[in-house]
């Protein structure tokens, strides 16, 4: 069972110069989670590198576009004020949210930086050789840019299809190209005989 | 000697799941290995955000057939974290059950194609005779041969009685001394030691630096092993000996298999003498979920299982990201079939015991 280092959250204020926001948690059996918000995603590299000198392992990178929250209306006269996440960027359901979750020897922390739509983050991959697949995964979900991966190819999603398959709605049959087997097909057409 | 591209897959490299090596030779030696994934994404990420809590337990539990139960553990803890619940004993025991019943099966099944692969068909069908004891637990206890269905959010969904505990003691006894036959068999037959071992290595360093896990990193001489460094379920009140090796070929990744079952008996036998009456869920209702996020992890056959759940004011997650051992362990291959002969591919392949359904989702 491990604990996460007790100076982590001194460190890692170090490592990002434009504030944190971290918090932890631990559960009954003793295993620790921690997270932390990073005000500018500038700071990831230098807040990774921590992670690498520590002997953290890069588990997987999530990456979201969080809902934003709903807001009363605004007053006439004034105009609308959109929330902002940690760090001041703008909440307006299409900023990304991208989650590096490291494993510290059974413990977790994750570091969360804000991307705005359109913008880009730079690649782990200079730190850690296994965020290469995830950040292939994440350029092919999302339209986010990753500046300096050594192989921006797709991973899973043939590149034939329009990148960004997260950010819009594909219609079932469109997914599968409206393929479907030949019996069905009869089937179908022997019911609407059936009943014309 | 010439240098060729050849195609490896996406058919048939190991298992029936596709995954296509474009592999450089020099001669017979592999000198670049170039992996094409894809073939069976099936966005069950984007599927799980259509579905509510309870709905994403079945269908987290069908991305992939092997560490079926691996999954809706991990993604149980995780809401269970959210919602702040506390499972019960006697079900974190039922689930290490579950859960062990799993990995015997799994890592027998690896073992066992192994066998095959080197050509060694009688040992083979001896392992997976071995197996279909397992899988006779596994239909008698939970009714089905894959999908046990074990979980449910807060506990499980399935009970064990004195008849079920004879049962599965009985079978225990009967797999214990069969598996010790069968690492007697992968220790010394010469068939197997002269395709295994030395064959298809990744180094400590390598191994650090793929960030690989489960049998795979330690067969690296990584030890690590979630039920240890992050206990879950009833693993933190059970003894868990973590078996690592330093070779890292493909014998000595068998090898911690092997040795994985032998232990995943002993700590069922532990749970079966242990096992703490009382319920078997923390509610009898379904359990609102409120909003928040949390991390669940488990060791799942092949490694470290994580999940992410983010939950929001819906009954649907707003995003719940999975990563599966696999998806780790398949970089590691470029460093495995450096400088391997060609017939070795498929054993190299099998031997990080690939999921390719688990890796594309």
């Amino acid at each position: 069972m491990s604990i996460l280092p007790d100076n982590i959250e001194t460190r890692l204020m170090v490592a990002a110069p434009s504030g944190i926001q971290f918090s932890t948690t631990t559960n009954s059996k003793g295993v620790s989670c921690g997270w932390c918000s990073l005000a500018s995603k500038d700071d990831l590299l230098p807040c990774a590198a921590l992670m690498k000198s520590i002997g953290a392992r890069l588990s997987t990178i999530t990456i979201l576009q969080p809902k934003a929250p709903s807001a009363p209306p605004p007053k006439e006269g004034e105009t609308a004020v959109l929330p902002t996440f940690f760090g001041g960027i703008t909440s307006n359901g299409k900023t990304f949210e991208i989650d590096y979750h490291f494993d510290i020897d059974g413990d977790t922390l994750t570091l969360v930086v804000h991307v705005l739509y359109g913008g880009n983050i730079q690649s782990l991959t200079p730190l850690f050789r296994c965020a290469d697949w995830p950040e292939r995964e994440m350029m092919e979900l999302y339209s986010v840019v990753v500046s300096g991966h050594p192989d921006p190819r797709r991973l899973f999603i043939d590149p034939g299809i329009e990148n960004a398959v997260l950010e819009r709605l594909i219609p079932f049959s469109t997914l599968v190209n409206s393929a479907t087997t030949k019996g069905l097909w009869e089937k179908i057409l022997a019911n609407k005989g059936s009943q014309s | 000697m010439s240098n060729f591209t050849i195609p490896v897959g996406p058919l048939n490299v190991a298992l029936e799941e596709p995954m296509y090596f474009k592999v450089d030779v020099h001669g017979e030696t592999v000198s670049h290995v170039d992996i094409h994934a894809g073939h069976v994404h099936r966005g069950i990420e984007y599927l799980v955000t259509k579905r509510n809590v309870f709905q994403n337990l079945v269908l987290t539990e069908r991305i992939c057939s092997l560490c079926s139960n691996s999954h809706p553990q991990a993604y149980a803890m995780a809401i269970e974290q959210i919602a702040g619940l506390t499972v019960p004993p006697r079900a974190e025991y039922m689930r290490v059950i579950a859960d062990e019943i799993k990995r015997v099966a799994s890592h027998l099944f690896n073992v066992g194609v192994l066998a095959h692969l080197v050509g060694f068909e009688s040992l083979f069908m001896q392992v997976m005779e071995v197996r279909e004891m397992m899988q006779d637990v596994k239909e008698s206890m939970f009714g089905n041969r894959m999908d046990l269905g074990a979980h449910v959010i807060g506990g499980v969904r399935f009970d064990i009685n004195d008849e079920s505990i004879e049962y599965l003691r009985a079978q225990l006894d009967r797999i214990a001394p069969a598996v010790a036959e069968i690492t007697h068999i992968y220790n010394t037959n010469g068939s197997i030691l002269g395709r295994t071992r030395g064959i298809g290595v990744l180094s400590h360093a390598d191994a650090v630096d793929c960030s690989v896990v489960g049998p795979v990193a330690r067969a690296s001489g990584i030890n690590y092993d979630v039920r240890v460094k992050a206990p879950y379920s009833a693993y933190d009140r059970l003894e868990v000996p973590v078996h690592v090796l330093p070779d890292g070929d493909v014998w000595s990744r068998a090898m911690i298999r092997l040795q994985e079952v032998a232990t995943a008996i002993d700590i069922l036998r532990q749970c079966l003498a242990d096992l703490p009456g009382g319920p078997t869920s923390c509610t009898a209702e379904r359990p609102s979920i409120p909003v928040g996020e949390a991390i669940g992890k488990c060791e799942a056959p092949r490694g470290e299982l994580i999940y992410y759940v983010r939950m929001t004011d819906s009954p649907k997650p707003e995003r719940v990201k999975w990563r599966v051992p696999s998806f780790m362990n398949w970089d590691a291959l470029t460093f495995m079939m450096k400088g391997a002969k060609i017939a070795d591919i498929a054993i190299i392949v099998n031997s990080i015991d690939p999921c390719i359904s688990c890796t594309e989702r």
